[in-house]
C-alpha cells in the first residue's frame, strides 16, 4: 500500500465512514428531528382529541370525577394530564403503564375514542432503535454515533480553510457548491453536532460500557442502577408497602393544593397516581413532565398523603455523578427552555441533517465524472450509491411525511391500524428505493423532490377534508401544517434548481443515444 | 421572554456580520474595496461585543443553566444563515442588522 498522510488517510476515512454510514445517519437525524415535537406531531394525530385551553386542575377534577364513577373499587387511578404541548387527559387503572389508558374530553370528562396511531412517538422510538428490536437497533444506533463522532473529528482535520472559509458559499458552481454547503453546515453547528451526537452516546451509557458495572456489581445492573439513585430504592419499598387491604371510604384530599404543591417544588406536572384512592391509606404520587430544567428527570416524583394532603416524600436531587449523566441525556432531549429551545434544536437538526445530506451527494458529483471513465463495475457502484443516496435522504423523508398522510387516509376500522401506518411508513421507504434503482439520475431526484414538496403542501388540505376541524382552532395543528407548507416550499424550490441543473447536464453519451434515436424515428 | 430572545438572536447575527466583514475578503465581497486596517479592527471588536451581548441577552431570557446552551444555537444559526445569504443579498444581509437591532431595541424599551 502506498504511504499516505495523515491528511490523506483522514479524508478516506471521512468519505468512506461517512458514505456508509451516512445513509443510517441521515435516517437517525430525521426521524430525531421530528421526534423533537413528537407530542406536537402526536396531538396532530389524533384530532379527536380536542384542543384543551383550560387548567390542569379543572381536568384533573374531570378525571377523578370519572374515575370515581366507574373505578372505585380500583386499587389504584393513573393520570396523564393535558400540558403546555399535549390536550391528552388520559386514565387507567391498576399498575401505571407508559400510553394506553382511556381518553378523556379534558373539557367535559366523557371518555373519546381517538383512532388508533403509532402516534408521535413513532419517530422517538426510530430515532434510537431503527424499529428493530430494542437492543439490535441501540447498538446500532451506538456505532452510527460513533461513525459521526469520527466523521467530525476527520472532517475538521480535513478541512484547509476553517476560518478563511467560515463564511462562505458560493451557489451555482456545481461540486464547489455542495461542498460549501457541506462545509459550512458542518463547521457553523460543529457546536451541536458534537454535542447531539456525544450525548446521545451517554444516554446508554450503560449498555454501550457495562465493564465498570459488570466488574463492580458483578453484572446486576439494577443493583447499580439502584445505588446511583439512592432515592428511588426507599420509594420502591415505601410503594410496595404501600398495598394495604381496603379500608373504609374516605374522601380524597383536595387536589388543587397538591398539584400547586407538586408544581412549586419540581415545575410543570405531568400526571400522578393515586393508590388506594378514597379510601385510608390514599397515597398520591404526582410527576412533573419531562425536564423543565437541562436535568432530565426521568423517574422523579413526590408523594403526598391522599387523605391529609400532607407531603410524605419531597423529590429527591439527583447525586453528582448521576446528574453529569441527566444533565447530557437533558441537553439531548431538549426538554427546557420552552418551545423557544426546541424551535432552536428543530433548526439545528435540519441543519444536521442538511450536512448530511450535501455530503452524500457530493460524494456521487465528485466521482460522478471519474467514474463515467472507468470500468464497468465501478459505474455499476457508483449508480448503486446514488440510488441509495436518493432512497436514503429523498425516500425516507418521503416515508416520514407518509405516515402522516396514512393516518389520515387508512380506514377507521382497520384492525391494527397503528401497526399499519408504520407499514406504510416502510412501503413507501421501499417504493422510494425502487424507483431510485430504477431512476438514480437528477430526473429521479426531481421526481421524489417534487412528490416530497407536494404531500407537505397538500397536507393541511388533506387534513381538512378528512377531519371536521379547520386547523386554526388548534394552534398546535396550525403550527405543524405551516411547518410543512414552509418545507413543502422550501423544497419546491430545491427540486426546480434540480430540475434546471438536470435539464444542462443530461449525460452526454445518453444525449448521443436519443438524438440517434430520433433520427431513426 | 420573546423580547430578550429575538434581541438575543438579532444580536448574534449582528455579531457574525462584524466578524464576517472584519475579514478582508468578505469585505470586499460586498462593497468592492479594501477595507482599512482600522475598519477591520472595529468591525471584528463590534463583532465580538455584540456576540457579548447576544450571550447576556440568551441568560436573561434563559436563565444561567439554560442560556449558554440556546446561545450556542443562536450564534451557530446565526452565522448559517449570514453565509447563507451572503451570496445571494450581500449588502441588505450586512446592513440589515444595523438597522433591526436599534428598531428591536426600541420595541423593547417600549413594550417591556
Amino acid at each position: 500500500m502506498k504511504k499516505q498522510s495523515f491528511t490523506q488517510s483522514m479524508a478516506w476515512l471521512h468519505t468512506w465512514g461517512g458514505l456508509l454510514l451516512g445513509w443510517l445517519l441521515f435516517a437517525i437525524f430525521l426521524t430525531g428531528t421530528l421526534a423533537v415535537f413528537d407530542k406536537e406531531i402526536d396531538g396532530w394525530m389524533r384530532p379527536e382529541v380536542p384542543a384543551y385551553t383550560g387548567s390542569q386542575q379543572d381536568a384533573l377534577q374531570r378525571a377523578v370525577d370519572f374515575l370515581q364513577v366507574r373505578h372505585p373499587n380500583a386499587p389504584s387511578w393513573n393520570i396523564n394530564l393535558p400540558t403546555e404541548r399535549s390536550s391528552n387527559l388520559s386514565v387507567s387503572t391498576g399498575e401505571q403503564r407508559r400510553g394506553g389508558g382511556q381518553l378523556l374530553d379534558p373539557t367535559t370528562g366523557e371518555p373519546i375514542t381517538a383512532r388508533e396511531t403509532a402516534g408521535g412517538g413513532f419517530f422517538f422510538r426510530f430515532h434510537f432503535t431503527l424499529n428493530m428490536p430494542r437492543t439490535i437497533g441501540i447498538w446500532i444506533v451506538g456505532v452510527a454515533a460513533m461513525a459521526m463522532l469520527v466523521a467530525l473529528i476527520s472532517g475538521i482535520v480535513i478541512h484547509k480553510k476553517i476560518f478563511k472559509d467560515f463564511f462562505t458559499f458560493r451557489p451555482g458552481k456545481g461540486q464547489r457548491s455542495w461542498l460549501d454547503a457541506h462545509n459550512a453546515s458542518g463547521v457553523l453547528l460543529l457546536p451541536f453536532h458534537l454535542m447531539i451526537t456525544y450525548t446521545g452516546l451517554v444516554i446508554f451509557f450503560l449498555l454501550y460500557m457495562p465493564a465498570a458495572v459488570d466488574a463492580l456489581y458483578a453484572g446486576d445492573r439494577q443493583a447499580a442502577i439502584d445505588d446511583l439513585r439512592g432515592g428511588a430504592v426507599a420509594q420502591r419499598a415505601a410503594r410496595a408497602g404501600a398495598v394495604n387491604p381496603p379500608m373504609a371510604d374516605v374522601p380524597l384530599a383536595p387536589l388543587g393544593p397538591i398539584l400547586t404543591q407538586a408544581e412549586a417544588a419540581m415545575g410543570p406536572v405531568g400526571g400522578l397516581s393515586i393508590q388506594n384512592p378514597v379510601r385510608s391509606g390514599a397515597r398520591i404520587e404526582v410527576r412533573p413532565v419531562l425536564g423543565n430544567r437541562i436535568e432530565l428527570t426521568k423517574g422523579r416524583s413526590m408523594s403526598f398523603d391522599g387523605v391529609s394532603g400532607a407531603v410524605l416524600r419531597a423529590p429527591d436531587d439527583s447525586r453528582p455523578s448521576l446528574l453529569t449523566q441527566r444533565v447530557m441525556a437533558g441537553l439531548h432531549f431538549a426538554q427546557f427552555g420552552g418551545y423557544p429551545m426546541r424551535w432552536l434544536y428543530w433548526l439545528c437538526g435540519m441543519v444536521s441533517c442538511g450536512m448530511i445530506a450535501t455530503g452524500l451527494v457530493h460524494f456521487c458529483i465528485k466521482r460522478r465524472r471519474k467514474y463515467a471513465e472507468q470500468s464497468p463495475a465501478s459505474r455499476r457502484f457508483h449508480r448503486l450509491v446514488e440510488s441509495l443516496n436518493l432512497a436514503a435522504v429523498v425516500g425516507l423523508s418521503l416515508a416520514c411525511i407518509g405516515l402522516l398522510w396514512a393516518n389520515r387516509l387508512l380506514p377507521m376500522q382497520l384492525p391494527q391500524r397503528g401497526d399499519w401506518e408504520v407499514r406504510v411508513f416502510f412501503i413507501v421507504w421501499a417504493a422510494g428505493l425502487a424507483h431510485a434503482l430504477w431512476r438514480p439520475s437528477l430526473r429521479g431526484w426531481v421526481e421524489q423532490l417534487v412528490l416530497l414538496a407536494l404531500l407537505c403542501l397538500g397536507l393541511p388540505v388533506l387534513s381538512l377534508a378528512t377531519t371536521s376541524e379547520v386547523p386554526w382552532t388548534d394552534p398546535v395543528r396550525l403550527w405543524l401544517e405551516l411547518t410543512c407548507v414552509a418545507m413543502g416550499a422550501a423544497l419546491l424550490w430545491l427540486a426546480r434548481k434540480v430540475a434546471l441543473r438536470a435539464a444542462v447536464a443530461q449525460p452526454a453519451p445518453r444525449r448521443a443515444a436519443m438524438k440517434l434515436k430520433e433520427m431513426h424515428s | 421572554m420573546m423580547l430578550p430572545l429575538v434581541a438575543g438572536l438579532l444580536f448574534a447575527y449582528g455579531g457574525m456580520v462584524g466578524l464576517c466583514q472584519g475579514m478582508e475578503r468578505n469585505f470586499k465581497l460586498v462593497w468592492q474595496c479594501e477595507p482599512s486596517p482600522l475598519l477591520r479592527r472595529a468591525l471584528r471588536m463590534a463583532g465580538w461585543g455584540l456576540l457579548l451581548a447576544s450571550f447576556a441577552s440568551c441568560v436573561w431570557a434563559w436563565g444561567w443553566a439554560i442560556g449558554p446552551v440556546g446561545w450556542f444555537g443562536a450564534i451557530s444559526l446565526a452565522a448559517l444563515v449570514l453565509a447563507w445569504l451572503l451570496p445571494y443579498q450581500a449588502r441588505i444581509a450586512v446592513v440589515f442588522p444595523v438597522a433591526g437591532i436599534p428598531l428591536w431595541l426600541l420595541v423593547w424599551a417600549v413594550v417591556g
